[in-house]
Parts: C-alpha cells; structure tokens; sequence
C-alpha cells in the first residue's frame, strides 16, 4: 500500500547526514502512521519508529539519533499541554532528569563504543528485542489480569503503594507528588531510562511511566507530565551528545518524521480517548511485542549476506 | 561518399597532427542538492580511425576518491548473528566504473590491465585483519551490489563508427570529492591514446549548508536540531489541533 502509493507520488529527497535519498512521502506517511498509534496510546513512539527507520535501510547510527530528536520534538507539545494544566512535578522531574542527563552521556559513551566495534546494529535490535520483550510482556499480562479482576470485583487499585523504595537515605519531601522518599530510586530510573534512551533512541516513556507508578509510588495525576519532562529533557541531552559525539543527527529527516508525526498524534489521540485503559495497554503489549519478535527474529535468522561494509572509523 | 572518406584519410597525415582520440564529458561537476537521486553523465567522443571489430576499441574508466572501508564477517553467536572478524581495506576507490566498446578482458593483456588498474580484479585491495580471501571477495560484491563499483554496465556506444558514448551512472550513495575519468584508445592490445577528463561531486544547497554545520560546527548544529525540532514539534500540534 505505502510502497504503491509511493510510486505515483514520489519525492526523492537527499538526506544530508545519511548521505543517501528517500522518498520524502514514506518518511512523512511512516511518521503520521508511528504518530497515530503513539496518540492512540499515549506514548512518544520512539520505540516503534526507529525499528522502522532501520528496516527502510538508514543506517542505525542515524535511526537512533534522530529517532531521540524526533522524540524531542513529538514530546514538546505535550509537555506544553500538561505544564498548563499544573501536572509537572517539576521536583521530581528535576530528580529524574538529572539522572537521566548522567544516564544519556553513559548511553552514548556506550554507543560510541559500540559503533567502533562494528557491533551497533546488532546490540540496538538486542537492547530493543530485552527491553520491548520485558515490558510488553508485563504490560500484556498486567492488563489481561486487570480485565478479569475488573470482570470479578469492579474497579479496584490502591492509591499508594509502600515497597523497599521507601527505606533508602537521602529522603526528600516531593510535595506535588504527596512523596516522602529517597532521591536514590528516581536517580536511578533516570539515569537506566536515559541509558535506553540514549542507544535505543527512543523517550522512554513506556517504560518510564511504569516505573513512576510502581516503584516510586507516584499518583497517576502527575505521571504523564513529569514523564515528558524528563523525555523532552533526556532526548534533548541525547540529541546534543549524539550530534557531536557520532554524528548521526539528520535534521531533515528528523523534520519529515515530525510532519507526519505530529499530524498523526492528533488524530490518534482523539480516538484514544474512547478506547478503555486496559484494552488500550493490552494492545499497546501486544504491538511492542510484535515489534521485539521481528527484531529477534531479524538476529536468528541466517543473514541474507554474511558479510557488511562500511567505511572505516 | 566513399571516396571522400577515402580521400579524407588520404589527407589526414598531411594535416597537422589530427588527434587520435578526442573525449569530453557531458558535465564538470554533480551537485548533491536535497533532491539527488543520482546522476549519469555522459562520456562521449570521437577518433581518427574507425572503431568497432577489426577497428580501434574505447575503453573508459573513471575512479573517485579514495577511502579507507571495513569489511566485517556475520558469526553465530549463542544463535544470535553478530559481526564478528573485520578486515580493514585502507585506500580503495569510493567510486570505480570501468567499460569499453568490448569487456577489457578481451581488448588488453592482463600485464597492462594490472598495471594501470583496469578492471576491479585489476584494483588493489590491500587489507589488514582477519586472514581469509573471502573479505576481499565479499568487498567486490558489496560494492558492485550497491552499483559503486562497475565493470561493464553496458558496453561503450559507436555512432558512424568514428563516434562513441558511454553513460556513466553516479548512484545517490555517491560520495562527494573529485572524479577522474580516463578514456583509451586500443589498437592491436596496446594502448595508443588517453585522454584524462575530470569532474567534481560536490554538496549544494541547503545539502551542503547542513553538512558543513553537522561536521564544521557540531555543537551548533545539536543546538539548532534540539530547537529545530522542539519549534516543530510546537508549531506543528498547533496546526493539526483537533478540537
């Protein structure tokens, strides 16, 4: 479908980072459609559009990069959107970044390392197939079990949860998120978010979100603000060190991307909003596993060529 | 008519020492804009002598920048396939095309092929790492694949017997710095004329503004990305507002 429809309207358009041409309407059209599903489900989508990115044959240095730098720029009127409307802990949100700013320099040192022993592609699809693997699964089981618990008991969920977090040092009052906790757990869900993020070129918020409920405890109120505070911050940190660091940053593919993908959140989000939480993150685990078993199935599977070239670091 | 022509050649050697062989190139310069997809050029000329079987053969040859490659080995891992040994070649051709009016192969001994590097078996690929023949092979078929090298994309075009053409194809991945192309005349396995023409792969536009930002001034370049994309981002979810 996208491939015909790219035939009677194509528009190749050089990439000046990536130094190869693409058709302009598939990178807009993949766009609006990652832009879609991530409105749909209230998620930055990043983990869906690099895979994508990479399948269509850009290099992954240039995926992961301005798959941050798409992110960025998708998370920014949210941000704007729940900043308005008082949702930010911007407390919390300092803690979480300031982890994540240290998490994306050690993500991209990572990278950088990687990329000098030719093994970037390989470990972006591992730490995709580990992470989307993980959380997909939790995320399918998690809201499977909530359906049936819904079907037996009604709505129930606890307001707060008490768990070892609670008995670290360094405790700090989070007066937004009604929180009185160590600064160690947010530090550390920063800076493993900002490690993701920084190799995997995504926000992070899928995974973020979670970890904001479970382990820190946080009321749903505040989560989604505070989380796009800490993506817009850490995709921000991640664009910057991979621009001068690897190089991988192409802003006119990044801009194209954002066309499509700012479109496409828009109309997801309006559909969104009649679909029910739990259906919503069944599905949502359902699609991150898809993604996760065509990656994995990618590293299986015998190589087309064994052999690649590139031009020597 | 055929007397002319017999005449003609009769005055030749009479004139002042008419060429051999005459090329030019259609263009001295490719420009990468944002909306290259490639370019062929056109390498076209003329001789004193007829070409074609029994003739005087065309063989034209053009070779871009060095460059320095990796080539690495897919192993299995524990199931997984990852890259595993590398060679490194230091100083190959970006960009290789070779064709003639017949294959090389049949126009020249393969001493002087090697010797001016005609044909890719004829490119020396000197390489340091892993030790196995394969690399050198998979490096030829990966560049051949990606049509940055050539050999013989379709043979050498005579027009009247004294005119040729050839169209040189410069795919999109075509790498920017100076191009040389060497056109021979063959006569009876040795090479009689050349002519060496040049063009230049160069960025343009707004292509080349953003590379010479990214690579000249990176920390500029991150900084305008981040409020590149944040303004668009804005400015964009203002646009599509939907209710």
């Amino acid at each position: 479908m996208a491939a015909s429809l790219a035939w009677f309207v194509s528009l190749q358009v050089y990439l000046p980072i990536a130094e190869m041409s693409v058709d302009a309407f598939l990178l807009v059209g993949v766009g609006f459609a990652v832009g879609w599903l991530s409105g749909l489900f209230g998620v930055g989508g990043g983990f869906l559009l690099t895979p994508v990115l990479i399948l269509l044959g850009i290099p992954s240095t240039v995926a992961v990069a301005s798959g941050a730098n798409q992110t960025l720029g998708a998370s920014v009127s949210g941000l704007m959107a729940q900043a308005r409307r008082g949702n930010v802990d911007w407390q919390m949100g300092g803690v979480l970044v300031a982890g994540g700013l240290v998490g994306s320099v050690a993500g991209v040192q990572l990278f950088a390392m990687l990329r000098r022993l030719g093994q970037v592609d390989a470990a972006v699809a591992i730490f995709y197939v580990v992470v989307l693997g993980s959380v997909g699964m939790l995320m399918v089981m998690e809201s499977v079990r909530a359906i049936f618990r819904r079907r037996r008991h009604g709505d129930a969920h606890r307001l707060h949860n008490h768990s070892w977090a609670h008995g670290l040092p360094f405790k700090i009052r989070f007066r937004k998120s009604r929180l009185y906790i160590s600064v160690i757990p947010p530090l550390g869900v920063g800076f493993v978010i900002g490690v993701l993020s920084a190799v995997m070129g995504v926000g992070g918020g899928f995974m973020l979100v979670p970890a904001m409920i479970y382990i820190l405890g946080m009321p749903t109120a505040v989560v989604i603000g505070t989380s796009l505070f800490q993506v817009v911050c850490v995709t921000a940190s991640v664009t910057f060190l991979q621009a001068i660091q690897v190089g991988g940053v192409d802003i006119v593919l990044t801009l194209l991307l954002l066309l499509g993908g700012v479109a496409g959140a828009q109309f997801g989000a309006s559909m969104g909003t009649r679909l029910r939480g739990e259906e919503t993150r069944a599905l949502l685990g359902a699609l991150v596993l898809a993604v996760a078993a065509s990656l994995l199935w990618d590293l299986l599977r015998v190589p087309a060529s064994l052999f690649s070239v590139g031009p020597a670091l | 008519m055929l007397l002319l022509l017999a005449g003609g050649s009769w005055l030749a050697p009479a004139s002042a020492q008419p060429a051999e062989l005459v090329a030019r190139l259609s263009t001295e310069r490719v420009a990468i804009t944002t909306a290259f997809i490639g370019e062929s050029i056109l390498v076209f000329g003329s001789t004193e002598q007829p070409l074609g079987p029994g003739g005087d053969e065309v063989i034209v040859m053009a070779r871009g920048p060095q460059g320095p490659f990796v080539v690495r080995r897919k192993v299995n891992v524990l199931g997984l396939w990852l890259n595993g040994p590398s060679a490194r070649f230091g100083d190959v051709p970006v960009f290789y095309a070779v064709a003639g009016t017949r294959p090389a192969w049949q126009l020249l001994p393969e001493q002087v092929r090697r010797e001016r590097g005609i044909g890719i078996d004829s490119i020396p690929l000197e390489f340091t790492g892993a030790r196995a023949p394969g690399f050198r092979r998979a490096l030829v078929e990966l560049k051949r694949s990606s049509r940055l090298w050539q050999e013989d994309p379709s043979p050498i075009e005579i027009a009247g017997s004294r005119l040729f053409n050839f169209r040189l194809f410069l795919p999109s991945t075509v790498q920017p710095g100076s191009y040389r192309v060497e056109v021979m005349l063959v006569r009876a396995r040795r090479i009689v004329a050349t002519e060496q023409l040049g063009f230049i792969v160069e960025r343009t536009g707004s292509a080349a503004e953003i590379e010479k930002v990214a690579h000249g001034q990176p920390v500029l370049y991150a900084l305008l990305c981040i409020l590149a994309a944040g303004f668009a981002g804005w400015a964009g979810s203002v646009v599509f507002r939907r209710g």
